[in-house]
């Protein structure tokens, strides 16, 4: 018997007027990988701005680590890794690789208290840790994008988190960084017994790696094993009629009547 | 030169001087880097608006400015929050808004004062003893603050959504950055008035922000730029007779520009396309 780590009980998530997540009722437990799929705006963000206390729910409840989500203070949130979605950086903001990495430490490390030469290693690992050890000096604003996705998830590390939620983790990185990014991730779940919560696009980079799939449109479509997920009925519901089906293990976006 | 040294106004109005150049440039690079900039306008003229109402009722001019700044910088802080309205159109409301009830407050009085003039422009060479140790109280508070929170208040300026996120009280920490303008704003009043005291928050930051990748030699940076242009603006304004205020602010608008010229962003932009 794993814990429940992550537990939504008939949760609503939204913004004045808008209702972004309705009715989510889903069990994370302790060290698991979950993947999280759904089309544009089907509040997988939500999602996780939700886990990290971000948000009130409109109804039902949330509970990470057996705290209600609305109550959750800083020092559960220091034990939550978060690679936000990709917003803008702005490239001249003057910070090196290392100094963004040490961010990750001030959470955990708590008011009054200087950051010590032991998080200066911890940092270094994280950074090591997503092979950008040899950058800590370079300005982030220097580096590509996917350079800096990797700084934000050594960030995310150095938090040394129980849990890691990474929101589209591989969008606008090429397709061997990609799979570096991914390998990471499945070894970070594997060593360290991290609980993964990974939002993604890329349904079939995935597919092999995650315990669960998380099929997402506001409401909950469905959440187990991914052939039981990715079912092509299950996905025609979300993703629109003509637009998705399944071949091989593989999930292609095609034209429907291409093949008509 | 050197004798000059020697008067005691001359003593108080460089400490003054290099005092303001420290807490104004310090605390600019947390508004420079969190997109304050027009904050510390509006709060300037905001204090000002509490000094001529002090003028006005006859009460003491630091403690209202102090009064009339902070409320206008939560004002502030709680419209950036909600979000409804961008941050330059709300602070230029204020901003004219907190102007017009200074002008208001200084023509219902009787006469011409010239000493709340002395607030809008400055006027370092005039310090008094207790103006002094005022400023000095000011910015120890200020810069003690300062050091106490930078980390938290680094990340906040690099991205507060994200701070909180990791378990750093951001919202908080922002009000406290809003708070230390307002009181940079009142430590400044004095030395270089209303009117310039944005530059001086603004100038050295950005002086620095030119010629460094690194957050922590920003700050130093900084630092120097801010002492250097409130010292060497009061030299020269005593050897020339010239306004300080103004000399203060020509001499640090000069080290931007040079920065701009010699900076290594530039050069990064140019040659990496
Ligand atoms: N700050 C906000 N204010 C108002 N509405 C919002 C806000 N953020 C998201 N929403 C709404 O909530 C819904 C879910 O958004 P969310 O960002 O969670 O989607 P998403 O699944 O992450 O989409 P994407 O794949 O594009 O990242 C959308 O309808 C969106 O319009
Ligand atoms: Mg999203």
């Amino acid at each position: 018997m794993t814990k429940t780590i992550i537990r939504f009980a008939h949760a609503t998530f939204g913004f004045p007027g808008v209702i972004a997540l309705q009715d989510i009722s889903l069990d994370i437990a302790e060290g698991e990988f979950v993947g999280v799929i759904g089309p544009n705006g089907s509040g997988k963000t939500t999602l996780c701005r939700a886990v990290l206390g971000l948000m009130e729910p409109m109804g039902g409840s949330l509970q990470i680590f057996d705290c209600a989500c609305q109550e959750l203070r800083c020092h559960h949130r220091a034990r939550i890794g978060y690679l936000p979605q990709k917003g803008t950086l702005d490239r001249n903001f003057p910070i090196t690789v290392l100094e963004a990495v040490m961010m990750g430490r001030y959470g955990a490390l708590g008011l009054f208290r200087r950051p010590t030469g032991r998080d200066r290693e911890i940092a270094l690992d994280a950074l090591n840790n997503v092979g950008m050890q040899d950058h800590r000096d370079s300005a982030l604003g220097g580096l590509s994008g996917g350079q800096q996705q990797r700084v934000f998830i050594a960030r995310a590390l150095a938090q040394q988190p129980e849990v890691l939620l990474l929101d589209e983790p591989t969008t606008g990185i090429d397709i061997t960084t990609q799979h570096s990014v991914v390998d990471l991730i499945r070894r970070l779940h594997q060593d360290l017994k991290l609980t993964i919560l990974l939002i993604t696009h890329d349904i079939n980079m995935i597919r092999p790696h995650v315990d669960r799939l998380v099929l997402l449109k506001t409401r909950l479509y469905a959440a187990g094993p991914p052939d039981e997920v990715l079912r092509p009925d299950l996905l025609r519901q979300v993703y629109g009629k003509d637009l998705v089906i399944t071949e091989k293990d593989l999930v292609i976006v095609e034209d429907y009547h291409h093949h008509r | 030169m050197v004798e000059m040294l020697a008067y005691e106004f001359m003593q108080r109005s460089l400490l003054a001087a290099a005092l303001v150049g420290a807490v104004c440039s310090v605390i600019g690079v947390f508004v420079v880097l969190r997109g304050l900039a027009f904050v510390g306008a509006g709060t300037a003229h905001a204090a000002f608006a509490g000094v001529a109402f002090a003028y006005l009722v006859g009460l003491p001019p630091l403690p209202l400015a102090v009064v009339f700044g902070l409320v206008t910088v939560w004002i502030t802080g709680v419209m950036e929050e909600q979000g409804r309205m961008k941050l330059d159109v709300s602070i230029g409301i204020l901003y004219t808004a907190t102007m017009a009830l200074a002008i208001l407050f200084i023509g219902l009085m009787k006469g011409y004062n010239a000493e709340v003039y002395g607030y809008l422009f400055g006027s370092v060479l005039s310090v008094t003893p207790e103006e002094l140790r005022a400023i000095l109280l000011l910015s120890l508070i200020v810069m003690g603050v300062l050091l106490a929170f930078s980390k938290e208040l680094y990340f906040i300026a690099f991205d507060q959504e994200m701070a909180e996120a990791s378990g750093v009280p951001a919202r908080r920490i922002f009000y406290l950055l809003l708070t230390l303008v307002a009181l940079t704003v009142v430590v400044s009043l004095k030395t270089v008035g209303a009117i310039l005291v944005f530059a001086m928050i603004l100038i050295p930051a950005s002086t620095a922000y030119q010629l460094t990748h690194s957050l922590s030699r920003m700050t130093a940076y900084a630092v120097t730029i801010g002492v250097a242009s409130a010292v060497g603006g009061v030299l020269l304004s005593y050897v020339w007779d010239l306004p300080s205020g103004p000399a203060i602010v020509l001499l640090a608008t000069t080290l931007f520009f040079l920065s701009v010229l010699l900076s290594p962003k530039r050069l990064r932009r140019v040659t990496v396309g």
